[in-house]
């Protein structure tokens, strides 16, 4: 764990005791600046919309971990700090997006040697049959280590109800690895909250080795709508003058059908909508088109949506 | 490109014109063409052309292209029953030298027609076997050539290269280490064993024959060979390692350079060596021996000074490089930039790609003008031998990297603790310096640091330091590259 | 005696924090690293045993020093050496490979010479380590 160079006076010889209070010998500001970490938090700020609470908690644990490093020059110890982390939330509420910035700031702190971040799910870690699923994991967790395991959906690891799956084996080495091994790897379990849930109530080892639980929200409409033209923007779409409202009518619709995938859902959305634009520019008699027609998606290309049907006539799923 | 046009008349002529007996200018038989693409088939020379008072520089330029193909003085007529125009070498471009008033630079292409596939001993006599004594030529330098990829494929290459050479002796991640036996004359066999097992079993991988011992009144070279195996088995079989000594097979014919060899490979040597004046044609046939035979074949490049090292005239050192690369050597001495021996820093590392690149782009600061494609040839290990000593290890590895034998001769042999301390100094300094480098210490700057730190726990690296530390040769190179970078404003 | 084969063998031994520098550099450059050991140490002994497969696409030692040490635990009177292998184009070899672990006791080599015409002599080396009968031996 690479740690800062002392504040200028500071003299590395002196072995300071915890009564030495009066002047103060640890300058929180340098180490701030030296690591960086207003400028990754600031960007977290501009480039991903929403996600208050997240970005709130993320804030909390740098602040942790700068104060940690400081208490560690100073000879101070509450052990190594616990960094694995619980990320619960519906699908597309940004999960995997953070997880790759929480490397960053980790690495940045000094924390993770590397910080490049592996994600995977129950598949890759576990074998088909006996034997096959120790090595999957050491061998998952070795390219993870010097950065950050991202395991997604992690709770289909324990199937309790199938006495021939191997998941336990793999949670065992996990277990391991994330008591004895701090130092080298970081892990963030993922999810929906209430299986999590569920998944920790079983798994007490499990439990008490994450210190961090996050919950990612649903976005809000505003939030929503804001991602949308995010979204157009960075494809070099724009929405025209009617199409605003009808797009704002249309994540309202779709938010309250079942199976809304937050970001991802208005992806999809938006990739539907090209779709009709593309058509509707085809069909049009005159085949000449301006830049602008290039860009600009119509209400119409909105419309088309089955969302728009009305409520009793709409399928599941319809988007 | 110079447009001499107008200064000098080089019109090419009509038929009739053309072959009317008599003497013409070079120029106007077809030997400079400034239009003329050079083919991906074509071999290319770059010369540096010095021409006398009076000679005009394109006019220079089309006699070496015509004395190195098909030309001679006067116009024949029995040129009209071939294809002349294919065979002929086309100067197609000529500039001056930018730092030497007079000299000028030609480049000129020669159809692949005009040579025996795979034969070095042909590519030579045709390209300066004829027009380095043209007349009116003052000096003249052959300073690099191309090759096609077409020309490279006839051609078996380095017998081992330096992939099997380490896989052979099962050493990776750091330079080889040698050192010539000195006295370079006068020992007797049981003496010049000895000495190759002090300096093998104290930490040298190779041991080397000086280029002129092959086989005199003092010592034979059966007996030197009997000696020098056992010597090497012994350092063997004591540290566990794979060794040898380059044994001399050096001969008046090839018939005595072949049972020398024969009787190597009898001992179980990896190793055999020669002396480029053996001669292209023997060194072809001693390195398809050496693959039949799967022994490592070094090469000393014994008289190539005369030629290489004045710029203005003979042949570079690169051209000799590319044509051993060709002809199939496994090691060449290349030069080590900070020893005794000629070698500008800039012009040496300019030997070294070409020896163990699979590509050379074209580098004008290390004296490389063409684009060369190696088309999977093999790669050849530079020896760097001549006055260095352990005190440099930062310098030549920082030069040389790590494909390269590094060969202490008086560095290891003149140790004041004895041969077999010098071996283990020059081993600890060269394990200490790339352990640091990988670390990612900056060894240029923090070297003898580095090397004092490794002299804490080696008595023999500390009085090897203590010893040469200060010794340095810095001469003003005779061949520096004509192109040197300007430096960046920081 | 102490056999000198390995990049780094005339170096007192490598500390783990040492090894683990060596390995970061491979792993920077995109080379597998691999663990074999043996105790059969004769220079022409290429193929040692493979601890697990060269290991591909690691961003930090640690997991390899873990690998490490459980060899070390495993065979502690082995040499154990890493490999670091270059899958470049020209290259496709090893880049690297040196000891980390060695026996309490080297026993070293004999050096037999069978004498044949006239002068010659014809060389072999055996490793003593290998003189158990072949039972007492892992391979």
């Amino acid at each position: 764990m690479k740690v800062t160079a002392p504040a200028p006076g500071l003299d590395p010889g002196t072995s300071p005791s915890p009564d030495s209070t009066a002047t103060s010998e640890f300058d929180l500001g340098l180490a701030r600046d030296e690591s960086q970490v207003d400028e990754l938090l600031a960007t977290l700020d501009s480039d991903l919309i929403g996600l208050v609470p997240v970005k709130t908690r993320i804030r909390e644990i740098a602040a942790l971990l700068l104060v940690e490093k400081l208490r560690t020059q100073a000879g101070l110890s509450a052990g190594p700090p616990s960094l694995h982390m619980s990320f619960t939330g519906n699908p597309g509420t940004g999960k995997t997006t953070i997880a790759q910035r929480m490397a960053e700031i980790l690495h940045r702190l000094g924390y993770v040697r590397k910080g490049h971040l592996v994600a995977v799910t129950r598949d890759d870690l576990v074998g088909q049959f006996i034997g096959h699923t120790a090595p999957k994991t050491k061998e998952v967790l070795k390219r993870a280590m010097g950065g950050v395991l991202f395991i997604d959906e992690a709770y289909y690891l324990y199937r309790p109800e199938n006495e021939r799956d191997y998941g336990q084996e793999a949670i065992e080495i996990l277990l391991q690895v994330m008591e004895n091994q701090r130092d080298d790897l970081v892990v963030i379990l993922a999810g929906y909250k209430d299986r999590m849930d569920r998944f920790f109530a079983s798994n007490p080892g499990m439990s008490s080795r994450v210190a961090h639980h996050i919950d990612f929200p649903d976005y809000t409409a505003d939030e929503l709508e804001a991602i949308a033209l995010l979204m157009l923007e960075q494809m070099q779409y724009r929405l025209s003058p009617t199409a605003r409202p009808v797009m704002v009518e249309y994540i309202e619709r779709r938010r309250a059908r079942p199976n809304f995938a937050n970001a991802r859902s208005i992806r999809n959305a938006l990739d539907r909508a090209r779709l009709r634009q593309a058509n509707r520019l085809l069909a049009r008699s005159d085949p000449r088109l301006t830049r602008d027609d290039l860009m600009t998606i119509e209400a119409e290309d909105l419309r088309a949506s089955r969302v728009f049907e009305s409520a009793d006539g709409a399928a599941e799923g319809a988007t | 490109m110079t447009d001499r046009s107008a200064a000098y008349d080089a019109t090419p002529l009509d038929q009739a014109e053309r072959y009317r007996s008599g003497v013409l200018k070079y120029a106007q038989m077809g030997y400079w063409d400034p239009d003329y693409e050079p083919r991906e088939t074509d071999i290319l020379a770059l010369f540096r052309v010095t021409p006398q008072e009076g000679v005009d520089p394109i006019e220079a330029a089309a006699a070496v292209a015509g004395e190195s193909s098909t030309a001679t003085w006067t116009v024949v007529w029995t040129d009209r029953l071939t294809a002349a125009d294919h065979y002929r070498a086309k100067a197609y471009r000529v500039e001056p030298v930018p730092t030497t008033p007079g000299e000028y630079f030609a480049w000129i292409a020669y159809a692949l027609d005009l040579f025996e596939p795979g034969s070095i001993a042909n590519l030579s006599a045709s390209i300066i076997g004829n027009v380095f004594g043209f007349k009116p030529l003052k000096a003249l330098r052959l300073e690099d050539m191309r090759f096609p990829a077409a020309y490279v494929k006839t051609f078996d290459g380095p017998p081992a290269g330096i992939v099997v050479e380490r896989e052979r002796l099962d050493k990776f991640g750091r330079p080889l280490l040698g050192a010539t036996i000195k006295p370079k004359l006068g020992l007797s066999g049981r003496n010049y064993g000895r000495i190759v097992y002090e300096g093998l079993a104290g930490g040298l991988d190779f041991t080397k024959d000086d280029e002129n011992i092959n086989s005199q009144p003092f010592m034979h070279w059966r007996d030197r060979f009997l000696s020098c195996m056992e010597a090497v088995n012994r350092a063997s079989a004591a540290t566990g390692e794979v060794k040898g000594h380059y044994l001399n097979v050096t001969g008046a014919t090839m018939e005595d350079i072949y049972e020398r060899a024969e009787f190597a490979k009898e001992l179980g040597s990896v190793v055999v060596m020669i002396d480029l004046v053996i001669g292209y044609s023997a060194i072809q046939s001693i390195s398809k021996w050496a693959r039949r035979n799967d022994v490592l074949l070094h090469l000393h490049r014994a008289g190539a000074s005369t030629y290489t090292r004045q710029r203005s005239h003979g042949v570079s050192f690169r051209v000799i490089a590319k044509w051993m690369r060709l002809v199939g050597v496994d090691h060449i001495h290349a030069g080590t930039i900070v020893g005794k021996l000629e070698g500008d820093p800039n012009t040496v590392r300019g030997f070294y790609d070409i020896l163990r690149e699979p590509h050379n782009p074209v580098n004008l600061e290390r004296g490389i003008y063409f684009e060369q494609d190696w088309a999977g040839l093999r790669k050849v290990m530079p020896v760097a031998s001549g006055g260095i000593h352990a005190g440099q290890m930062h310098q030549l590895l920082t030069y040389l990297g790590d494909d390269v034998v590094l060969q202490f001769g008086g560095g290891t042999i003149g140790h004041p603790m004895g041969i077999r301390a010098g071996a283990t100094a020059n081993r600890v300094a060269l394990e200490a310096m790339v352990l640091a480098r990988n670390e990612g210490r900056d060894i240029w700057n923090e070297g003898p640091h580095i090397l004092a730190e490794a002299a804490r726990d080696c008595l023999p690296l500390q009085a090897a330091l203590d010893t040469w530390g200060e010794i340095t040769f810095d001469y003003t190179s005779t061949d520096s590259p004509d192109f040197v970078p300007t430096p960046t404003p920081t | 005696m102490r056999i000198t084969q390995g990049t780094f063998s005339f170096l007192p031994d490598l500390s783990d924090e040492q090894i683990r520098a060596q390995v970061d550099y491979c792993l920077e450059q995109h080379w597998a690293v691999s663990i074999e050991y043996t105790d059969d140490p004769h220079p022409r002994n290429t193929y040692w045993e493979m601890y697990g497969d060269p290991m591909f696409d690691l961003r930090d030692a640690a997991g390899v020093m873990v690998e490490m040490e459980t060899a070390r635990q495993t065979f502690p009177d082995h040499y154990i050496k890493l490999n670091a292998f270059d899958s470049t184009k020209g290259v496709e070899s090893l880049r690297l490979s040196f000891i980390v672990n060695r026996p309490r006791a080297e026993p070293g080599f004999r050096l037999i010479r069978q004498e044949s015409a006239g002068r010659a002599v014809h060389y072999s080396i055996q490793a003593t380590a290998t003189d158990r009968l072949a039972g007492e031996r892992e391979t």
